[in-house]
């Protein structure tokens, strides 16, 4: 019987043209969407790993210096990104992919793609996320209102339960036929992230299969919801209004409102008082007093009274004490300000419960590792690298400055001493404590969805009694 | 007759429990967006009011301990010497160049999370000044302001459709509107009439709300600036409400309405704006600036490694501060030279990013006519004083300042070296250079005209009264007396 009302509810949906069109139309728009964000992230890989090339062999070429000239020359390094960011860019136009690394200073990202955009770029571009999380529930609202009430009113509805079809069987026949007419627009996800799987060098798999797993849990929710909802309402009208009112309550007003709230509860200082601050702690005269003091430590440790004597360099040990100091001030202020970021994020993340869109929104770009919290992994191993590369070059002044005659320069070796800076995104099984609030609000929303449908059943079955 | 279908039609809503509902939705939108917006716009005044306040005490400080300098028989490291001219260049200026928001500002966010408002300047190649920005959480500016714009482009069509989808087609499905007719009621009047309050109920209050709000907050924000915004608003919101007219006036059901009223705003508000952005991207794409990034370097490690060559180039430039050098190897002078040599090196790949820039803008400009979302965001956005026309503005007058300061320590600079103020002696300090920072040039704000342009307007004039003269048409059908759509 229900392989039956399955057909018979398949059937329906194609014999009524618009769910075709509707179809038609977001697959069309996904395929555009996969399209240019493919091309886009073949340039921009092929055209990071050729930076990337040249700025390690300027950094070996950079020719006979000291090591505190090359210190200050320092590197740039490039975010790379995961394929599935192809899918889902996230944040990744809004954060900036190249940062400075240099003596004295910890750098943000520099050149976010958003400042070279003109204002209109800020109603969004098609991107397969995008048509996915935001254009694929009203695909299946506008296919999937009068599931229930347009047979209702019609009449046709009692004719049906009265035939033998069982009320449950008929909602999960109607919930079912929904979702394949979703699925045709998942098609070219999966078949892209399959081909991901199998082609990547790096290919992440269980990243892959996650997100492939929460899109099904994602658009699984919205089909039930709208066939619930359907069963519950009496008219198709006041069924599509409903359904409306909260596409644009979850999709678009509360992401909104709950990111503009999390900003007030949790500000961030402006750049100008962050700098500001950076300057005014980091050189301060408890600086000076703490290198004279550690001056002081090493004469007599040395037991000498000049640091001329010293069995090294003294300008060498004194730049890294600095470093260190600095080090100290930066992990101060750049972590106050990232928990603030984090405390903002997680109450982004904790509004999922209110809107299934946050929900999957967080998870995908989880996912694909265009968030913020990728980011600043990448951010951390970058900072880690410029500290190690500072050291390197510290203590090499410090080991070898005193022995030359003259200003002392070192060459290629020493430059070819400093690894070259490899990132690899992590493991999402590193990450995924991050997102459990916003995996746990899509489960969730499945069951909430489930429970709905069981109420709109219920209800069915006493107007049926009726 | 008109003032009884506008009296009958308020008593019909009123007993609708939505009218109280999309009253209370229209006024919390209000007056939270408009909180947001305003609170972001504080927010760079108080940033900008900081940096000022840091600049005049920077002048004051230097004032003060100028005794204290002169007589200072210490080592003094010149890098950090306020009063040597090339400290104060490479490392210790305070002086910004700022973009105020205007009285406007808190209607439309616009860009201004983006788009950096000031600047602290230091003779730099211009390339690293003008990649500052303000530090704002990503996901933010993915998700966008909640602003008065976001409010009037995509929630308040959506009030409007909530209420007039039924207009008319509901006294049609009910049988209402053939008694209607009889008793001599004009079916344009009734449609007209029922239009007019719908649309009243969604402008009136977001118009008195927001008006006073802004009126209210910021005493620079003009009668004039109220009436363009609430010029631009209700044109928007008219346009919605004639479409809707349009629509019903099709004489279908009003399910059939909604679907397509929701259909329209769909494609006008979310799907073109998208679509038109993602092929502006692919028509117009931006130049690479991880390629940039490799230019500069290239460029700054080629004027470096000849850097003899480009302070050679830089005097044969500038005759005038080379007559009587006689230490041409100077740091400083060395520096600004290499400096001044990457920025010309440089200054195609600017070009490019700019003339790509311009490219796109005038593709959305062309093509923005598709959706009057778009049409009515920008003339927003202009008008709030936070779209690119007055960021390039700005962007430009930064560019001359960088400029009039490079233009001011290289020649002092220069004099300064010739002097022999660096070096007075073997081993003694430097001599102040710059004992009065109120020399140094300051950046002179401009205040540019952000009305919307009124073509753009004009479009939304012309749409509308194209759609009010095809409703009236099929209007006049459905009361003629051969129609066959008022059968009951």
């Amino acid at each position: 019987m229900l392989m039956i009302t399955m057909k018979k509810e398949w059937l329906d949906s194609w014999r009524q043209g618009h769910a075709l069109w509707i179809s038609l139309i977001a697959l069309m728009l996904l395929l555009i969407a996969c399209v240019t964000s493919w091309q886009s992230f073949q340039v921009q890989s092929a055209t990071k790993s050729a930076v990337a090339q040249s700025e390690r062999d300027r950094w070996l070429e950079q020719g006979e210096k000291g090591p505190h000239s090359a210190a200050h020359y320092g590197v740039y390094v490039l975010k790379p990104e995961l394929p599935l960011a192809m899918v889902d860019p996230g944040l990744r136009d809004f954060q900036g992919n190249v940062l400075r690394l240099e003596a004295h200073k910890r750098n943000d990202t520099l050149f976010r793609p958003i400042q070279d955009t003109i204002p209109m770029q800020r109603f969004g571009s098609l991107s397969p996320s995008f048509v996915l999380q935001i254009l694929l529930p009203l695909l299946i609202i506008l296919v999937g209102y009068p599931a229930f009430s347009g047979e209702r009113e019609q009449g046709t509805l009692k004719q049906l339960l009265a035939s033998g079809c069982s009320s449950i069987h008929l909602f999960i026949a109607k919930s079912a036929a929904l979702f394949s007419v979703a699925a045709i627009v998942l098609i070219p996800l999966f078949a892209f992230l399959l081909y991901s799987s199998i082609s990547e060098q790096h290919a992440q798999v269980l990243r892959s299969a996650l997100y492939a797993l929460s899109y099904l849990v994602y658009l699984s929710t919205w089909c039930v919801m709208v066939v619930a909802i359907s069963c519950w309402l009496s008219t198709a009208r006041r069924t599509l209004i409903v359904l409306l009112a909260l596409w644009a309550i979850s999709c678009l007003l509360i992401p909104k409102i709950a990111m503009t709230h999390a900003s007030n509860q949790y500000p961030i200082e402006s750049g100008q008082a962050f700098q500001s601050k950076l300057e005014s702690e980091v050189y301060t005269p408890e600086r000076q007093q703490a290198i004279a003091q550690f001056k002081q430590e090493t004469l007599t440790t040395y037991g000498v009274s000049s640091t001329d004597d010293l069995p090294f360099d003294w300008s060498g040990a004194q730049l890294q004490f600095g470093e260190q100091y600095s080090d100290k001030v930066f992990d101060r202020l750049f972590g106050a300000r990232s928990e603030q970021l984090n405390a903002q994020f997680q109450y982004y993340q904790s509004t999922a419960l209110l809107s299934p869109f946050i929900a999957i929104q967080t998870i995908s770009m989880g996912l694909a590792g265009s968030d913020h919290t990728h980011h600043h992994n990448f951010e951390v191993a970058a900072e880690k690298y410029r500290r190690v590369m500072q050291q390197t070059l510290n203590f090499n002044q410090r080991d070898h400055a005193h022995k030359a005659t003259s200003h002392y320069v070192a060459d290629k070796q020493l430059w070819q001493a400093i690894p070259e800076f490899v990132y690899q995104p992590p493991s999402f099984s590193l990450m995924s404590g991050h997102y459990l609030v916003a995996l746990c609000a899509l489960i969730g929303w499945l069951l909430f969805s489930g429970i709905l449908g069981s109420y709109s059943l219920y209800l069915l079955r006493k107007e049926v009694q009726r | 007759m008109n003032r009884l279908i506008i009296t009958t039609e308020l008593k019909n809503l009123w007993r609708e429990k939505l009218t109280v509902a999309v009253l209370s939705i229209t006024l919390i939108f209000a007056a939270l967006s408009f909180y947001n917006g305003y609170q972001f716009s504080q927010a760079q005044h108080a940033v900008i009011d900081i940096a000022q306040q840091e600049q005049l005490s920077a002048i004051e400080t230097a004032q003060n301990s100028l005794t204290q300098r002169l007589s200072e028989q210490g080592s003094i490291k010149w890098w950090e010497d306020i009063y040597d001219l090339r400290g104060q260049a490479f490392y210790l200026m305070v002086n910004y160049a700022t973009k105020p928001p205007l009285a406007t500002a808190p209607i439309a966010v616009g860009q201004a999370d983006v788009f950096p408002y000031y600047f602290r300047m230091l003779i730099s190649e211009k390339q690293n000044v003008v990649q500052q920005y303000d530090y704002v959480n990503p996901l933010q500016l993915l998700l966008g302001q909640f602003d008065l714009a976001f409010v009037v482009i995509y929630i308040l069509p959506l009030l409007i459709i909530g209420l007039s989808y039924n207009a008319l087609t509901q006294e049609q499905q009910t049988g209402q509107l053939r008694i209607l007719l009889l008793q001599g009621i004009n079916p344009q009047h009734l449609l007209k009439n029922q239009l007019l309050v719908r649309l009243s109920l969604v402008l009136v209050p977001f118009l008195l709300c927001s008006n006073s709000l802004l009126l209210l907050s910021n005493k620079d924000f003009t009668i004039q600036n109220s009436l363009i915004f609430s010029l631009i608003v209700s044109l928007y919101c008219l346009f919605w409400s004639y479409l809707a007219g349009f629509i019903v006036s099709k004489g279908k059901s009003t399910a059939t309405n909604a679907a397509i009223l929701v259909a329209c705003w769909l494609a006008f508000v979310i799907i073109i704006p998208a679509t038109l952005n993602t092929l502006n991207g692919a028509a117009n794409p931006t130049p690479s600036r991880i390629h940039y990034v490799d230019s500069l370097r290239e460029q700054a490690d080629s004027a470096k490694k000849a850097s003899e060559k480009t302070l050679a180039k830089f005097f044969q430039d500038h005759p005038e501060l080379a007559s009587t050098n006689d230490n041409p190897s100077d740091y400083a002078t060395k520096k600004i030279a290499t400096i001044i040599a990457i920025e010309q090196a440089m200054h195609a790949f600017d070009q490019a990013f700019l003339q790509i820039q311009d490219q796109q803008s005038q593709y959305a400009q062309a093509f923005k006519l598709l959706s009057p979302a778009t049409l009515v965001y920008s003339a927003l956005v202009d008008f709030s004083g936070n779209g690119l026309t007055r960021q390039q503005d700005f962007m430009q007058a930064v560019a001359q300042h960088h400029q009039a300061l490079q233009q001011f320590y290289k020649t002092q600079i220069v004099a300064a070296s010739q002097r022999g103020d660096f070096t007075p002696c073997r081993g003694c300090n430097a001599r102040p250079t710059l004992k009065d920072l109120t020399v140094i040039p300051q950046f002179k704000n401009t205040v540019n005209d952000t009305s919307p342009p009124p073509w753009s307007l004009i479009l939304l004039v012309l749409a509308i009264f194209a759609l009010s003269l095809k409703t009236n048409q099929r209007v006049i059908q459905i009361g003629s007396a051969q129609s066959q759509e008022v059968r009951v």
